[in-house]
């Protein structure tokens, strides 16, 4: 496909600690098409984010990513962003500008050292220009169309003044300011208010409607997703478990885990008496995964001596809907070598 | 801003009145007095003191008084006339006793606090730039070598350590020669020699606890969520170090300078007695051996007046710095 | 909206452990902390029982061993076997030539190393009676001679085993930082605790006599203050003094470490509510704020302890500290006062290595204890 601007195949991110290796993200396929939003869901410690940051090449050293990701991009062509330098010239052109990210805490994302003006004109001078008055020109044009009423003298503020929502709009206007092919948001409203989060959601369709960007949209919160999104992959410890468009995953969900997903969700409209549906058990270590299904312990449709023994493997069900279930895709004949063992 | 100096300098009268009084307190708190000691180091010589020769000097030198009579007296003259008392040791005034070494001790103290920030600094980043690697646990380890060694037996060591290898004995600043003949420029790379020794030995403690500190502070900011920002922002490493993370991690280490100024006050106050520099400490240590309390007295509150005065440098320099405190004080 | 709270599976203990299990099995993770808790462990035993490990009491001298190098220790015969390790006595000889009195080996005689030997009577722990030694020599017949001497470390000015004496000095040097920091620890949250408590006038007072100590160098002040140690004093009286000069500084940065815990745990629901039960304040500060923060205190002194032994050993040094007939690590090493006794006596920087493994073990152990301590980690 042409239009699309980044490819990520059989990611795998192991982690060193103290205790020994642990693979975090454990094979995750995906890709973005061009002015599409997709939604990467699931809950903390997935590997959402270590596969969201390993784009850029910014996880920690500790972190080593293997597999295939490949971005078109505007001065190298089709590469695999993997088999760049992390701290050379080729990515540092990619990131910032052509992809670039916001995150989660808008508090601690700025250094509170410098104004927010410097920071979000460091990226403008970086990619843009190296003309001082431009930049700055330019800088301020963007944090106009964020929504950073009286520009000018935010400028020259410090992050210490800013209020938290004020403070995302700053973290948007910098992941803009160099007009990317795609932004990665990595929960970007998690830590703000509920009227703020939705102001920002808001400014973020309004945005890539002007800016005719991707966007990775990464949360643990299907509401949001539901307003985001145009496709949505669900991520279970290290491994997407279903991915298909935003309408059909809440229409019809198959994969055990988004059925619970959706189903713990308040819906309005709900008896007060109904119970939330909620997952039983909590998340396996990492560590020292048993063989089979990392979701076999707590899942309701589990099919002994299948789903305990083979790991399986998203299977395409039609209608652009990928599934990673033996129960709901049937049971996998170990000879054709459907799933992993 | 100025408005912050300014109060701060105001809070300066009552700290440096408690000052100067502990100070006289603690100088004076030695049984007798500079006569005592002065009759028994004159007796054992041979010397007979009748009972009205002690009562003769006790009054001349005023030691009769209270000692809280002679510590208003004392701050009388200082406030009024800049006098600082009498040295009984040396028999003239204490100010001229200090200014023989005055301008010797501030620029030894001056000259090491540069040496130990300029040294430091850049070990400290290198070492959090390279974590656990061979050099940094070399550094690490010299570092640890160095704050656990007492510096004035280090000067031993190293002054053996010359010895043995040129057959030079090198005690004080400047050798006979140099004293005799003037400065002269044939002596310049022998007087730099000379300098090195005490600027290792009076340096070494406080380098060691800095790069300590800036490795922690620099590692610890790393770590932060901003570094990840501008790296995602496509800043270069060095950007990220010396922008943003030194800027944060000098933080401690600026406030941490009066404490600096006082170690190297108190490193070389035994040092100096070591390796005989013509600097304060020995000065203090016979005035205090020999209760001339006015000359310990003022050397003490001079060296306290300087790690204060050392304390509002580095709040300024830190108020410049970090913008948050800038704005709490401007609230 | 946290749809799930994570869990790491660990194994429940992990939950039930109180703070302190917690901490100590992260420091036993801690290798170098672990190592220097046993390098610690090992000098206050020695100390403890230096009666014991040292093979001579602080009285024995020789003035004949006066300044002599470390006993050489033989292991071969004559002929050049193998045989039990062994040492010559001195003797001292009239040179001809020189017309000087020379100190050598007396070759004649063999004294063979021996454990477990009769010596000086002591008192082990102060009561137990006993004259057993770690080692000693004996002579070809197998029988004590105190006449030969074995000083593994040299001999110091007055002829004493330095060895020995170093053992001894570890009772000084080795405790006085504990008491004094002991002390400190005290003031430190009293002071603290009244400060950051009360607030208001209190507050204020003990603040700028902080600032006022904090001030003044350490060693100026510490120097000024053992000048006040009134001479001829008994041993025991003079190390009560230094140790309370030494623990005149150390408070003040647990005072404030104090203070600031005090104004921020203040404001907390917990002690609103013990107030409203009506807990008396004195209670409140023991019982409840306290225990918030001992951990984080315990480290801080920990590594507060290497500047008590340096300044113990400078104040010793320039012979304001403990004085002779005392014996602590700093009176040792007042012998290598000038250069000259250094070069004649390089041996004498013995108890300097003790001094600095003692220190960095302490550091050591001190890092290693904040880190467990920091719940985060």
């Amino acid at each position: 496909m042409n239009d699309t601007i980044i490819e990520i195949k059989d990611l795998k991110i192991n982690i060193k600690i103290d205790e020994g290796t642990l693979t975090a993200v454990r094979g995750v396929d995906f890709e973005i098409k061009k002015g599409e939003t997709l939604g990467l869901v699931g809950e903390s410690g997935c590997g959402k984010s270590l596969t969201s940051k390993a784009i850029l090449g910014i996880n920690d050293k500790k972190c080593k990513a293997e597999g295939e990701i490949i971005f078109d991009a505007d001065n190298l062509g089709k590469v695999n962003l993997l088999s760049l330098n992390p701290r050379g010239k080729e990515i540092r052109s990619v990131r910032g500008k052509q992809i670039s990210m916001i995150f989660q805490e808008p508090m601690v994302a700025f250094s509170p050292m410098y104004t927010i003006g410097n920071q979000i004109n460091e990226a403008t001078l970086l990619h843009i220009t190296k003309d001082k008055k431009k930049a700055k020109e330019i800088s301020l044009e963007v944090m106009r169309k964020v929504g950073i009423a009286n520009a000018e003298k935010r400028y020259d503020q410090y992050p210490h003044e800013f209020s938290g929502g004020m403070l995302q709009r700053a973290l948007i206007a910098m992941a803009l300011v160099c007009n990317p092919k795609l932004l990665i948001a990595d929960e970007p409203t998690t830590a703000l208010d509920v009227t703020i989060q939705a102001q920002i959601l808001e400014l973020m369709k309004e945005l890539q409607k002007d800016f005719g960007m991707s966007i990775l949209f990464i949360t643990h919160d299907l509401g949001t997703v539901a307003k985001m999104c145009d496709r949505v992959a669900v991520m279970y410890l290290g491994r997407i478990v279903e991915s298909a468009p935003a309408v059909e995953i809440y229409k019809n969900p198959q994969h055990p885990y988004t059925q619970g997903l959706i189903g713990s969700v308040h819906k309005i409209g709900t008896k007060n008496q109904d119970r939330l549906f909620s997952i039983e058990g909590t998340v396996p270590l990492a560590l020292n995964l048993p063989a089979g299904c990392g979701f076999y312990d707590r899942c309701h449709k589990r099919i002994e001596g299948v789903c305990n023994v083979y790991d399986p493997s998203l299977v395409d069900v039609g209608d652009d809907h990928k599934i990673a279930c033996f129960a709901c895709t049937g049971c996998p004949n170990a000879k054709e070598g459907q799933g992993h063992e | 801003m100025l408005k912050y100096i300014g109060k701060r300098l105001l809070l300066f009268i009552p700290t440096l009145i408690i000052i100067s009084f502990v100070i006289f307190f603690i100088i004076q708190l030695p049984p007798g007095d500079y006569v005592t000691s002065y009759v028994a180091a004159m007796s054992a010589e041979g010397e007979v003191f009748t009972p009205e020769d002690i009562a003769y000097l006790r009054e001349h030198f005023g030691l009769d008084d209270p000692w809280f009579v002679q510590y208003l007296n004392w701050i009388k003259g200082i406030v009024t006339e800049g006098d600082f008392g009498y040295s009984f040791e040396y028999g003239r005034s204490v100010w001229s006793v200090i200014m023989d070494r005055l301008y010797l001790t501030l620029a030894v103290s001056f000259i090491i606090l540069l040496f130990q920030y300029g040294v430091s600094l850049p070990i400290g980043i290198y070492c959090a730039n390279h974590q656990y690697s061979a050099g940094d646990y070399a550094l690490s380890f010299i570092g640890f070598i160095g704050t656990a060694t007492p510096n004035f037996l280090l000067a031993i060591i190293i002054m053996y350590y010359i010895y043995v290898t040129t057959g030079n004995v090198y005690l004080g600043l400047f050798s006979t020669e140099m004293l005799q003949n003037g400065m002269r420029w044939e002596y310049v790379p022998e007087f730099l020699g000379r300098c090195m020794i005490p600027l290792i030995v009076i340096g070494t403690s406080g380098t060691c606890g800095i790069i300590r500190t800036v490795r922690a502070q620099m590692l610890d900011e790393q770590a932060r969520q901003y570094t990840l920002t501008a790296r995602a922002k496509g800043c270069s490493e060095a950007t990220i170090t010396y922008k943003y993370c030194l800027r944060a991690a000098l933080n401690p280490v600026v406030s941490g300078m009066a404490g600096s100024l006082r170690t190297i006050f108190s490193g070389s106050t035994v040092s100096a007695i070591v390796m005989n520099l013509a600097i304060q400490g020995p000065v203090l240590l016979t005035a205090l051996k020999s209760q001339d309390m006015y000359l310990a007295g003022t050397i003490v509150l001079i060296q306290a007046v300087l790690v204060l005065l050392g304390t509002l440098l580095s709040d300024i320099a830190l108020a410049w710095l970090d913008p948050r405190i800038r704005f709490s004080e401007r609230g | 909206m946290a749809l799930f709270k994570k869990k790491v599976a660990r194994d429940e203990s992990y939950y039930l452990a109180s703070q302190w299990t917690l901490m100590w099995r992260k420091l036993k993770k801690h290798k170098l902390a672990k190592f220097s808790l046993a390098v610690l462990a090992v000098l206050y035993i020695t100390a403890l029982f230096a009666d014991f490990f040292a093979p001579y009491g602080l009285e024995e001298f020789s003035s004949l061993y006066k300044n002599t190098a470390p006993t050489k220790v033989y292991w071969q015969d004559e002929e050049g076997n193998f045989s039990r390790p062994y040492v010559h006595k001195l003797k001292k000889i009239n040179d001809k030539k020189t017309w000087t009195v020379i100190v050598t080996e007396d070759t004649s005689e063999k004294y063979y190393i021996d454990f477990f030997v009769e010596g000086i009577e002591y008192k082990l722990l102060g009561f137990i009676p006993c004259n057993t030694h770690l080692y000693g020599l004996v002579n070809e017949q197998g029988e004590v001679d105190r006449s030969a001497r074995i000083n593994i470390f040299g001999a110091d000015s007055t002829g004493a085993c330095i060895f020995s004496r170093i053992l001894f000095g570890g009772r000084v040097s080795l405790t006085i930082p504990f008491v004094s920091a002991a002390i400190s620890f005290v003031l430190g949250i009293l002071l603290g605790g009244i400060s950051g408590y009360f607030g208001g006038i209190v507050d204020n007072i003990i603040q700028r006599i902080i600032e006022v100590l904090s001030a003044i160098p350490s060693i100026p002040l510490w120097m000024a203050l053992s000048a006040a140690i009134p001479p001829g004093i008994s041993v025991s009286a003079m190390y009560l003094y230094i140790t309370i000069i030494l623990s005149f500084i150390g408070w003040t940065g647990l005072a404030r470490v104090v203070r600031g815990k005090f104004i921020s745990l203040r404001k907390e629901d917990f002690v609103m509510a013990a107030k409203l039960a009506g807990v008396s304040d004195f209670k409140i500060i023991v019982k409840h704020l306290v225990p918030g923060f001992l951990s984080y205190l315990i480290v801080n002194l920990t590594l507060g302890i290497p500047g008590s032994i340096l300044g113990e050993t400078s104040m010793s040094y320039l012979g304001l500290g403990m004085k002779a007939p005392a014996t602590s690590w700093g009176v040792l090493l007042k012998e290598t006062e000038d250069l000259v006794s250094v070069a004649q006596c390089p041996w004498k920087m013995i108890p300097l290595i003790f001094v600095v493994i003692t220190v960095l073990a302490f550091n050591f152990l001190g890092d290693g204890l904040r880190d467990a301590a920091d719940p985060y980690k």
